[in-house]
Order: C-alpha cells, then structure tokens, then sequence
C-alpha cells in the first residue's frame, strides 16, 4: 500500500516513522492488558451483550466489527468504566476494574484513552485548550512544553492550524481529529477507538488509520479499532473480532476471515465496497 | 391507573431525587477535605455567577425596597410615624425578602443556566471525556459551582440589601415626602444587625441548596434536548421548593426562643 505522510509541520517529529512502509506488528506479544469474561448487558428488555469473552495483549491492533447497534460502543465503554455491565469480569492493565475504588479507577483512567463516536469535545474551551486539557489537569508538564506538544499531536492528524478556534467552528471530522489527539496527549498504554473515521473521507481515513498504525509503534501501546470501514483498516489491524447478536460470532486475523466458510464473516470482509453491507440492516 | 400506585410511584421518584441531591452534597463535601477544586474553574465561575448577575439583583432589590415603602406609605401618611418606615422596611427586606427574591432571581437566572449546562455536557458525553481523561466531575465542575454559588449570593444579597434600602429612601423621599435622613434612621435606630446576619444565613444556605439542586439534575440528564429542557424545569421548580423550605426553617430557628 501507498504510505499517506502528514504534513511536516510538526515541531518534534516522531524519528523514523515520517516516512517509509507502515511498520508491522510486533513479533512478540506482551502481556494481557485487556481481559473481558462473560460480560453481559440488557438495557431493560434488550439484550445487548450476551456473555463477551475477550483479550488483548500489549502491542495488538485489534479491530471490531460489527452491524450498527450491536453493542460495540457499549462494550468500549463498559471496559472505560463508563458503563456498569449487569455481569462478567473486567480486567484492564492487570486491575479488576469492576471491583477496584474511585482512586484506582482515577489512576486506571490515566493509563487509557478513549476517542468518542460522538466527538466529546469540551464545546467551552477552544480545540488547542481541548487537546491541552489532560495535560494540564495531570499538572506535571509546563505551559510551553504543553504548547509544543499540543501543536505537535494536531499536527499529526492533518490540523495544524485550528487551535484557536471553537469545536463548534469545526465539520465532524475535523472534531473526529481532535478527540484522536485529545485521547492521544497523555501517550495512553490503552487507546480505544470509537468509530475514528466516521465521516471523514477515504483519504484521510486512510491517514487516520495510518496514524494509529504508526503510533502503536512508536509508542507501543495498545490499540481497539471500532470501524465499518473494513477496507481502510486492514493495513492497521492485526486481527479482528465481529460481534454479532451479543456474542462474539468470530475471532481472528483477516487470513482466518478469508478462509472461513461462515457467510456472515465472508460478507463483513468482502474486499471492495466496506461501507455498505446488507447486515447493517438489522 | 391504581391512585395507589400512583402516589407510590410519586414517592418513590421524589425519594431518588432526594437521595441525588443528598449524593451530590456528600461528594461535594468529600471533595473538599482536603479542598481539591479547579481554581481556573472557580473563578470562571466566580465571574458568570457574580459578575453577570448583579444588574438583575440590583434592579430587584431596588424596587422591592420602593413597593415596600409605597406599601406601608398610606399607614405611616395616615399615622405620621414616619420613624417606622425604616424600621419596617429594613426588617422586611434584611430578613425576608431580600434573600428570597434574590435566591428566587438567583434559582431563575443561575440555577436553570447551571442545569442546561451540565445536562448538555452530559447528554453531548462531555462529562464522560472527563472521567475518561481520569477528571472527576465533581471537582472539577460541581465544586467550583458550589463555592461560587455560595460565595456570590452571600455578596449579591448585601448588595440587594443596599440597593432595596436605597430604592426605600429614594421612594421616601419623592413619594411619600419623607426625608431620606429620617428613613434611615428608622433603619439604624431600630438594630437590624440580627435579622442583616439572618438574611446572610439563608443566603448561604439558597446559594448551596441552589448549586446542588441545579447539579444534580444537569448530571442526571438523559434523553438528549428534551431531557435537557426536561431537567431545567424540574430545577427551577425544585430550587423554589428547597428555598422556601429553608426559608421557613432558618426563620423558625431565629425567632425560636432557644436563640432570643
Ligand atoms: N444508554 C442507553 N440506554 C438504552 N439503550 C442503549 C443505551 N446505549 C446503547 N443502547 C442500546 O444498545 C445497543 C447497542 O448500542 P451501541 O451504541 O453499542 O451500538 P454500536 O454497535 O456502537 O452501533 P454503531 O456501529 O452504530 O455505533 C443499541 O441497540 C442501543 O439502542
Ligand atoms: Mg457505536
């Protein structure tokens, strides 16, 4: 695949990642740092997950799909602690996140990144005061190193020059950029991806997935891809699950997905139009 | 429907608004030993609060200082015990009126803005970016509404008492032709220093009432626009219940015997 740089406009460049092929996944695999059992959850009559089990280790792009509504913002936010499941067992960076107070909780939260399907940016601080936020609530960084930091990681996801305006000023996908830069400030160990490309054209998306690639690298964290855009995270993912019906209906790399004989799975990585999919209308 | 089970659900819905409310205080009241709140926050808030509400609280406070006068003016003419028209409208307004309407303008104007905010935030997940970048909402944006609430309708209220005593004297004087200098005698004369620091009492206490009323349902929004507007509604009508009940509870205890 054609490598899609970003501008270099960035003040600190991440070394040896502005240019050249995407770089793989790493041989060896670290320990697990999401680990989900049994996870149920009903709003009232509807049931949403019906008993998840999954893991991820340190360094993995993982990719879900899934038709729309099946429950992949409520899983994401379940393991951010957003959301309390009716049941199972949550496991994130080693810590039982079900069973652990509001103070390990708080610590947990700053090893983990989230980036919103629906943007979240705080609509009273400008974008360049969005992106500082966690930065300076975790107080431990000075007013120009944040500056420097802040126009760096905007920088990366193609928006140099908006940190003066409003989220309100911005169209969705730029706000979509801002919340992966927001999300990404901290250098989370944990980064989950709530739809990062939806809205955005196939260029950028290519870049944005691009960017996540790069930057698991670069900073060996761990990723969670929630996407319908199949086509355009293929080059980013290591191996994918597809949730279907509360349950996980298949685990495995994009290899193990061609080869399978279920049609469900065939459909979802059918190679060509990955936007539109006769299961989304479910 | 069952009456029965009507009023059960009613009490019901009543009692897990209460203990909301009464949740949010205890983690206002945990987040403040040691005090740990967003100063930037705190004074931003200090600002939208204080700043931008004194014109309205001035405003307020000066005619209810004139309708009081007027209202007693037929009396004092009738009577000419003009000494009394200080009196009874210092008492008045410093242990009763002045703090209420105020808290009621506050709970309209400050209260409703607070609720719409936060349920906004909520229904948009601003409030869980925050949780996500490890902030808790409560300090960084229910304290700082707490502390400037208060702060500010403690200082609003004795600028109110200030301007209702002049909005009196002014009324005095070019309504009922009775020298400004013998109505604020009234006022002085008669030692209003007690029902002055009862208004301040209930100031304090509409202003924390207020800021946790107004959190508690901006934070329990949910259902998008129309749980927003939901929720201001249910804000301002509770913010004017919880005055009134600690209106009658404060006034109880200072004119208690326990206290006299
Ligand atoms: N707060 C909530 N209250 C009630 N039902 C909810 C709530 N959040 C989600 N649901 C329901 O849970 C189901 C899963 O929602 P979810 O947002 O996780 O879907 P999704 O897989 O992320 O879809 P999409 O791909 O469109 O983003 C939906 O049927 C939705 O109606
Ligand atoms: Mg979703």
């Amino acid at each position: 695949m054609t490598h899609t740089g970003f501008r270099d406009t960035v003040a600190e460049p991440m070394p040896s990642l502005r240019e050249g092929p995407m770089p793989r996944a790493p041989k060896q695999l670290g320990e697990v740092v999401l680990r989900v059992r049994g996870l149920k959850k009903n709003f009232g009559d509807a049931v949403v997950l019906d008993g998840i089990d999954f893991e991820m280790r340190a360094g993995e792009v993982v990719g879900v799909i899934g038709p729309g509504g099946v429950g992949k913002s409520v899983f994401v936010k379940i393991c951010c602690g957003l959301m309390e499941p009716d049941e199972g067992h949550v496991e994130v960076l080693g810590t039982d996140l079900l069973a652990s107070d509001q103070k390990t909780k708080q610590r947990l939260r700053e090893r983990v990144g989230l980036v919103f399907q629906n943007y979240a940016l705080f609509d009273f601080m400008t974008v360049g005061e969005n992106v500082a936020f966690p930065m300076v609530q975790r107080g431990l960084a000075k007013a120009d190193e944040i500056q420097v930091k802040v126009q760096e990681r905007l920088a990366e996801v193609d928006l140099p020059n908006v940190r003066h305006l409003m989220p309100n000023e911005l169209s969705g996908g730029m706000k979509k950029r801002v919340g992966l830069a927001r999300a990404n400030i901290n250098d989370p160990e944990l980064i989950f991806f709530d739809d990062p490309t939806a809205g955005l054209d196939p260029v950028t998306s290519s870049k944005i997935f691009n960017l996540i690639r790069r930057t698991q690298a670069h900073r060996n964290s761990t990723c969670l891809v929630i996407s319908h855009d199949i086509d355009r995270m293929r080059p980013a993912c290591d191996r994918y699950i597809l949730l279907l019906n509360g349950l996980v209906h298949f685990r495995g790399t994009e290899a193990d997905a061609m080869h399978s004989q279920d049609p469900i799975v065939k459909e979802f990585f059918r190679k060509g139009d990955g936007s539109k999919k006769p299961s989304d209308e479910r | 429907m069952n009456p029965l089970a009507t009023i059960g659900a009613g009490f019901l819905d009543a009692s897990e608004t209460l203990g909301g409310i009464v949740m949010v205080l205890v983690r206002i009241l945990r987040a403040m030993v040691p005090p740990r709140f967003d100063r930037d926050e705190t004074w931003l808030n200090l600002y939208k609060v204080g700043v931008k509400s004194y014109p309205i609280v001035i405003m307020t406070a000066f005619f209810t200082g004139a309708i009081m006068v007027i209202q007693s003016g037929v009396y004092v003419k009738q009577t000419g015990a003009t000494g009394l028209l200080g009196w009874g409208a210092g008492y008045a307004v410093l242990a009763e009126i002045g703090p209420v309407l105020i808290g009621l303008m506050f709970s309209g104007r400050v209260g409703a803005n607070n609720t719409a905010e936060l349920g906004t935030m909520k229904v948009t997940e601003q409030i869980d970016a925050l949780r996500t970048l490890a902030i808790d909402p409560t300090h960084y944006l229910v304290v700082p509404r707490f502390v400037s609430m208060m702060l500010m309708l403690v200082l609003l209220t004795v600028l109110g008492d200030l301007f209702a005593l002049v909005g009196g004297a002014i009324t005095s004087e070019f309504v009922l032709e009775v020298d400004y200098r013998v109505f604020f005698q009234g006022v002085f004369n008669s030692n209003l220093l007690d029902e002055f620091f009862t208004g301040l009492i209930k100031a304090i206490t509409f202003g924390a009432s207020i800021s946790v009323i107004s959190c508690h349902y901006g934070l329990s929004v949910s259902g998008g626009a129309t749980g927003v507007g939901r929720a201001v509604n249910a804000s301002v009508v509770s913010n004017a219940i919880g005055i009134f009940v600690f209106d009658s509870i404060i006034t109880w205890f200072a004119n208690s015997s326990l206290f006299r």
